[in-house]
């Protein structure tokens, strides 16, 4: 087995065991559990780094590129973003039940379509733009999943009371949290939309072309700008928002990775191709 | 009536409900619908495009009056410059669309085209009041090319070629990610494909006429290219001599390129009484077969040969004088957004005990 994919492995089998600590300590309401599945999480996080690094230096090709590569970056920056938030004064323990979980499932994904690493960038590929896109797209993705996330445990807070349910915030702030993390995410979006626009434009003359990959990228974006909406200007609170959260995260995952990579891109026509 | 007309615009629901049906069109235009038919049925029509104006119209008459006296804060700096942002892109968009020009054009290696002759163009678009003086002096390709590098970096093809006239003429190379930028206009590289210098000789071998033949490649079944004449559809025919002469017969020609020698390989011929060409299926042609690039091939009365092959390239011709303000206006509403975030976090952080966030529950 080559040494990324090895590295990737026990990732994925690291943060495995940390979406099963969080599961599990939430249905027992063990703290503890928490604790080793947030170790888990910090502990997968290295090889997973390492994973990404040596593909990248055996080839000398940002590994961004072929939809594993992306799954794999985008879990990356939301794990990032997990223990960062988590390494902070306002820890909030269970979070990682929903963070965990889709990484973990994500991750997974990404190793069953891995491919070996291409030996060239295509042209279209070659500009700085691309940075700041890959970086607005999986920042903000791993933004609006911890946002799903404080959904959740606002819904799970509702419903539920006592041990660990207690040491949460009170459900006004997990929501004020989750609406944060939304805007982050939406910024972020924002972000990958206006450098794709750049892009486009330095490769073919148009900033916008109605193009799928530009349309899907559209959704998430009107998704999270109609979230903000309800919230400000129809003053939505809790539950109803906690629970949009969640179903916008599905509806990101499919936008993000799902659909837009199996269109078959066409106007290659004329094109000579050896 | 106008007042009706203000209150159905000034509504903050008619912004969600515009928000969500341009979601839902979005939506079909890549599910239900994909590609060029979402394009025709959705994104290119008059209705799509009126109700992105609407919101646009929407964001004007309802989010600046609701700011207008509001205390200045930086989350209502934000906001404004957010929403402003949208009013602004759209008019560089109306302005543009007035302005634009966007051509096709195509040459052979060596050819000189006027750049303000329509004629130059295969397709033309262009904004009411886009003025063809503007496009001085004429268009050069110089050469095509292939495997072209910039340090590491392959980018397949690169154009050499050159704009303008007299002194304010412009050379340079345009590749993929390179444009070539000339009074306003942008030269964008497109597409390529291989061009044939036909010539007809008599039987005693004394030329007739010569012309340079663009092919299609045309992707098959088992991958590979076929280079050939015809169009985007298929293989085809053309009378050749071209037009002003009178042609003799209809010609198709193919290329097979030599993997061992640049600008080498073989030419199919395949010769037709006119007027029936390729698309008589079933008829016989009066000749048919291959010779090496540079040989002779016996069509009857005639010799054909294919003294050359050269590079024939389209390039985009684009100038759009809106597209500044837009993408500008682009960054601006990203700014606007950091802003207002900004600006939020930090009227929390100014009663971040614990109990304060929790309680003022309204707006954060
Ligand atoms: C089309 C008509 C639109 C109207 C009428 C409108 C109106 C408003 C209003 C009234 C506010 C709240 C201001 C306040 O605090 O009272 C607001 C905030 C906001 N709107 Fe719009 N807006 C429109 C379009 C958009 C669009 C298309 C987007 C992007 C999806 C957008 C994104 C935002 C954002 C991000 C905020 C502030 C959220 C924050 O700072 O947390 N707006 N808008």
């Amino acid at each position: 087995m080559k040494s990324d994919l090895l590295f990737f492995w026990i990732a994925v089998g690291l943060y495995g065991l940390s979406a099963c600590c969080h599961i599990l300590g939430l249905m027992a309401r063990q703290q503890k559990l928490f604790s080793v599945g947030l170790y888990a999480a910090l502990l997968g996080f290295v090889p997973h780094t390492v994973a990404i690094g040596t593909r990248w230096l055996e080839t000398g090709i940002s590994p961004f590129f072929t939809i594993s590569e992306s799954l794999t970056f985008g879990v990356f920056m939301s794990v990032l973003i997990f223990l960062i938030f988590q390494s902070t004064s306002r820890r909030i323990w269970p979070l990682g039940v929903l963070v965990m979980p889709v990484a973990f499932v994500l991750m997974g994904w990404a190793g069953a379509l891995h491919k070996s690493a291409a030996t060239q960038i295509v042209p279209a590929l070659q500009s700085a733009w691309i940075w700041v896109h890959i970086i607005g797209a999986s920042t903000g993705f791993g933004a609006v999943l911890a946002a799903a996330g404080f959904g959740l445990l606002y819904l799970l807070k509702e419903k539920n009371s006592g041990g660990i349910y207690e040491r949460l915030p009170d459900l006004p702030a997990i929501d004020t949290l989750s609406y944060r993390f939304v805007a982050g995410g939406f910024i972020m979006y924002g972000l990958m939309i206006v450098s794709g626009a750049f892009w486009a434009n330095q490769v073919k003359g148009n900033y916008w072309n109605w193009d799928p990959v530009e349309v899907w990228s559209l959704i998430s974006w009107l998704i999270y700008g109609i979230y903000l909406h309800l919230r400000i200007t129809m003053h939505w609170r809790g539950r109803r928002l906690a629970w949009y959260a969640l179903i916008a995260l599905m509806a990101m995952i499919v936008s993000y990775w799902g659909i837009p990579f199996t269109v078959e891109t066409f106007h290659t026509g004329f094109r000579i191709e050896h | 009536m106008m007042r009706l007309i203000y209150t159905f615009l000034s509504s903050a629901k008619l912004a969600i409900v515009l928000l969500v049906i341009i979601l839902a069109c979005c939506v079909t235009g890549v599910t239900v619908f994909r590609g060029e038919r979402a394009w025709t049925l959705i994104f290119s029509t008059l209705w799509f495009n009126g109700i992105l104006l609407l919101l646009v119209a929407n964001v004007a008459c309802c989010f600046f009056p609701r700011m207008w006296g509001r205390k200045l804060t930086i989350v209502s700096l934000g906001m404004m410059l957010f929403h402003l942002s949208f009013v602004v892109i759209l008019g560089g968009i109306v302005y543009n669309s007035l302005f634009y020009f966007r051509g096709l054009i195509r040459l052979t290696e060596g050819e000189v085209l006027p750049s303000g002759d329509p004629q130059s163009y295969d397709t033309i678009e262009r904004g009411r009041y886009f003025d063809f003086r503007r496009l001085k002096g004429e268009t050069t390709l110089k050469k095509m090319h292939r495997d072209y590098r910039v340090e590491r970096e392959d980018k397949r093809a690169a154009y050499e070629i050159a704009v303008g006239e007299g002194s304010s003429r412009k050379q340079g190379i345009i590749y993929i990610t390179k444009s070539l930028e000339h009074q306003g206009f942008s030269y964008f590289n497109d597409r390529e494909g291989y061009s044939l210098l036909v010539m007809l000789y008599d039987r005693a071998g004394r030329v007739l006429y010569g012309a340079h033949i663009p092919l299609q490649s045309l992707r098959q079944k088992d991958e590979s290219y076929l280079y050939t004449t015809g169009t985007k559809e298929g293989p085809g025919s053309l009378p050749f001599p071209q037009t002003p002469l009178k042609p003799r017969f209809a010609l198709q020609v193919a290329y097979k390129p030599s993997k061992l020698k640049e600008r080498g390989g073989e030419a199919f011929f395949t010769v037709w009484p006119l007027q029936k060409g390729i698309s008589s299926k079933g008829e016989k042609p009066l000749a048919d077969g291959k010779v090496t690039v540079g040989e002779k091939f016996s069509a009857g009365d005639y010799y054909l040969a294919v003294a050359e092959v050269r590079y024939w390239v389209g390039m985009k011709v684009f100038y759009e004088p809106g597209k500044p303000i837009v993408l500008t206006s682009l960054w601006a509403g990203l700014a606007g957004m950091v802003i207002a975030f900004i600006g939020r976090v930090r009227r929390g952080k100014r009663h971040d005990k614990p109990s304060a966030i929790s309680r003022s529950g309204t707006d954060n």
